[in-house]
């Protein structure tokens, strides 16, 4: 087992040492005093850690090593806080071979100097997980989103102030190997939506003839809004499992899914399952060449489509469903007629908000043609 | 063997000196399983009584040589929650299959909790027998479920439920319950996977016979239940819930086959399809009815499985094996089709009757640029059963330009799509039907 042993910090009176000879490290390693691991970016970990430095007058020698540990160099910055108009760094060498620098210190006179060293430091970070409860009607959820500290870095913290992106700092100590769950965050009654979603793009389109059934994706959207009881900060990215109340003061799990990060004003959607008991049968009814144009020697250089698709909608829930049913028509096109009302999201896609009733069946019919094909 | 082991370590609040007890927990005062059959999941759901002390309180549980996910472990006072901070979690380090609760209590005694956690191993599965009387109208369905237990935990007495639904799994429970580190380490690092060498160790030699005791003593023990156990079915979202009554012991290694529903009398048709492109030129025999009440169904989702379908030949109730069918989810009020197979006492002939081509058409060329090609089809149906059946003849046409002309009015048409139709026809016992249909193929000019 790898046994962290690093952080020497060696402070060398400036007359004593020749550089080119081997090194002899004045061992005099002042306690590591506050201590902050900041989390806010999920992509590399800060660690501040401030120590008092006994300098003496002229160049001062000081050496930092990090065995065993992986940080990375060119991001160690030392900052002296106490006399920074007095102590100047001259310049950071990095001995071969070795885990570790000098910071070359030149003082005035004899000082004992408050320092912070900051690094970003590898095998440390933090992930967020959420649990939302759902009630039995699923308008609802109770939502607890908590913090996992993990320290995989070969350094132990006793104890340090841990930061995020927002919220309160806290302190907590977290060894070398160790993982840490912490409610982070808890909100119940938060409102949701449930949405059926078939996309015509991804989704075969006649359920007969597959051998199992076509699960038509359920998903749970979650307002990152004041009114949602959110909207205080982004939501953190992560893993979200969801559970049901089950009416017997018992749950079942629902499904999960990774949510992105959700910035304040947007939404989180989780695809929790499939239904099986919505049932979409597609089928392309007509597609015939129109307007067709020749060239000289008689061949079709352009022409129009008559098309049409129909989707049969059958809702076999004793509950209603809100289906959001996709449609997509390439090129250049324009609907002769329309069963239902849709929306054009961009120039190839239609999205239809499909309102079911328990055990209906609904009929979309799209009569369209594509134009100026070529 | 009961290997989710919890200890609790009772610490003096914010004492360096701590005084340390370590005590074993009581046995679960209840537990209750949700299975699932669409992935490899079930959520336990323990009750156990802590004793508490005021202050800060440890409880370590592990986890060895189960199937347990540690992320998903979580703990409730189900009783005076709010004199109960349960602050942390901790995965101390330089151990394996470990975790420790913090617990602030700001009173001592026995406290009631709730532990779920998500584990692998335990499964389901519907399947089914089908009687068909004797006439071949009616059907007895008998549907069983068989639960079985691979988790590495023993469960007895457990309240058993199982979930029929398609949940949406990012991570196998199996991986997350093998991993070295619950939450794995962060990702600058290359993960070792962890083999579980020590995984089911246990379980040659003697074990074996430890396991066979226990299985006797349930046997006595369902020996003594006279009832037959009948499901519960609820929905809840887009799920099915069957909860078995009273509780079931099921060993690790063991399974257990209970009866799901019964129902005679379901009223079948003897559905055969032919569709070339999609068959081939055999027949093939569906059995049909529907999900509702009308068929005696129709109260809840059958979950999809096998089915083996029997036949009665005889008075003395002997049966004939006629096929089986694996057959998918079917929805309340749907129909059902089970495809049992080809068959050949059930014979679709297409014939090709007369094919020509015209209405020819020319460009300034003299070159060809449109016809018709003419077929006409004649489709004879044998029934040799001395049943009556039902018949849907699909014909593919391979393109959108066309035309049909029917020279009969035998049975049923019905545009499927742009290039298919279907026939239904209902022969009666031993007899042949016929019908003849000529098809118009629009090509080139002729297509516009």
């Amino acid at each position: 087992m790898r046994k962290c042993k690093w952080w020497m910090l060696v402070l060398l009176a400036a007359a004593a040492a020749q550089v080119s000879e081997a090194r002899i490290k004045l061992v005099a390693l002042p306690d590591r005093g506050d201590t902050v691991i900041r989390l806010d970016n999920p992509a590399a970990t800060l660690i501040e850690e401030e120590r008092v430095l006994t300098l003496q007058k002229g160049v001062n020698k000081v050496d930092f090593a990090w065995n065993g540990v992986s940080l990375d160099v060119d991001s160690i910055r030392l900052t002296v806080l106490s006399h920074p108009e007095q102590v100047k760094l001259l310049n950071v060498s990095y001995p071969p071979n070795e885990q570790a620098l000098v910071w070359e210190l030149a003082s005035p006179e004899a000082l004992e100097v408050k320092a912070r060293i900051s690094y970003l430091l590898n095998g440390i970070d933090r992930l967020i997980t959420y649990k939302a409860v759902a009630d039995k009607e699923e308008t609802q959820v109770d939502l607890k989103s908590h913090l996992v500290l993990r320290n995989f870095s070969g350094e132990d913290f006793t104890s340090a102030r841990v930061l995020l992106n927002y919220g309160e700092a806290f302190e907590q100590g977290i060894q070398h190997e160790e993982t840490k769950q912490l409610l982070f965050m808890k909100q119940d009654g938060i409102p949701i939506e449930k949405i059926w979603t078939f996309d015509a793009a991804k989704k075969p389109w006649d359920p007969e003839k597959v051998s199992g059934n076509v699960g038509i994706p359920v998903t749970y959207k979650i307002k990152n809004e004041k009114e949602s009881k959110l909207g205080e900060n982004s939501l953190w990215d992560g893993k979200v499992r969801v559970y049901q109340d089950d009416g017997h003061e018992g749950t079942i799990f629902l499904g999960e899914d990774n949510t992105a990060l959700v910035p304040v004003g947007e939404e989180m959607e989780v695809y929790v399952g499939d239904s099986r008991d919505l049932v979409i049968t597609q089928r392309k009814m007509q597609e015939k060449q129109i307007n067709i144009r020749r060239n000289n020697s008689n061949h079709i250089v352009l022409y129009d489509t008559d098309e049409i698709i129909t989707a049969k909608i059958e809702n076999f829930k004793d509950k209603p469903a809100k289906l959001l049913l996709i449609q997509h028509i390439p090129g250049q096109w324009e609907m002769e007629k329309c069963s239902m009302e849709y929306e054009r999201k961009d120039a190839g896609t239609l999205e239809f908000t499909v309102e079911l009733k328990p055990q209906e069946t609904r009929e979309l019919t799209m009569h369209y043609h594509r134009r100026n094909v070529r | 063997m009961n290997k989710f082991l919890l200890f609790m370590i009772v610490l003096a609040a914010c004492e360096a000196q701590a005084k340390v007890d370590l005590v074993t927990l009581p046995v679960r005062d209840r537990v209750q399983l949700t299975i699932y059959n669409s992935a490899d999941l079930t959520l336990v759901r323990e009750n156990r009584a802590l004793t508490l002390v005021g202050g800060l309180n440890k409880l370590q549980f592990s986890w060895a040589n189960t199937l347990i996910d540690p992320t998903s472990l979580e703990m409730r006072p189900l009783e005076n929650a709010g004199d109960i901070d349960i602050m942390a979690l901790t995965y101390p380090p330089r151990t394996v299959n470990l975790g420790l609760w913090n617990i602030k209590s700001a009173r001592g005694g026995k406290v009631p909790v709730e532990i779920d956690y998500l584990t692998s191993g335990l499964s389901w599965r519907a399947f089914y027998m089908g009687t068909l009387t004797e006439d071949e109208k009616t059907m007895r369905l008998e549907g069983y479920v068989r639960a079985t237990n691979n988790s590495g935990e023993d469960y007895a007495d457990a309240e058993t439920r199982l979930i029929v639904g398609e949940i949406n799994l990012i991570d196998q429970i199996r991986m997350l319950a093998q991993r070295q580190y619950p939450y794995d380490r962060p990702s600058q690092y290359p993960v070792s996977p962890m083999v579980m060498k020590g995984l089911f160790a246990g379980r040659a030699g003697g074990k074996e016979l430890e396991v066979l005791e226990e299985a006797v003593a349930y046997d006595s023990f369902a020996a003594e239940m006279p009832e037959t156990k009948e499901i519960a079915k609820e929905g809840l979202s887009e799920y099915f819930l069957y909860t078995i009554p009273g509780t079931e012991t099921i060993p690790n290694g063991w399974s257990k086959r209970l009866p799901s529903f019964d129902t005679n009398g379901i009223p079948v048709l003897n559905l055969y399809k032919y569709e070339e492109e999609r068959y081939g030129k055999g027949v093939l025999r569906f059995l049909n009815f529907k999900n509702d009440t009308e068929h005696k169904l129709g109260e809840t989702p059958i979950p999809g499985g096998m089915l083996k379908v029997f036949r009665t030949t005889d008075e003395d109730g002997h049966l004939a094996y006629e096929g089986q069918s694996d057959f998918k989810y079917i929805p309340v009020n749907e129909d059902v089709e089970l495809n049992l197979g080809y068959v050949g006492d059930v014979v679709v002939e297409p014939k090709l009757m007369d094919y020509k081509t015209d209405r020819f058409s020319f460009d300034s060329h003299g070159n060809i640029d449109g016809w018709d090609e003419i077929s006409t089809w004649k489709v004879e149906i044998k029934n040799t059963r001395d049943l009556p059946v039902k018949v849907e003849i699909t014909r593919n046409t391979g393109m959108p330009n066309w035309d049909i002309e029917r020279r009969d009015s035998v049975g049923k048409y019905e545009k499927v799509d742009l290039d298919s139709m279907k026939f239904t026809v209902e022969p009666e016992p031993r007899s042949n039907v016929e019908f003849t249909y000529v098809l118009t193929k629009h090509f080139g000019r002729r297509a516009e």
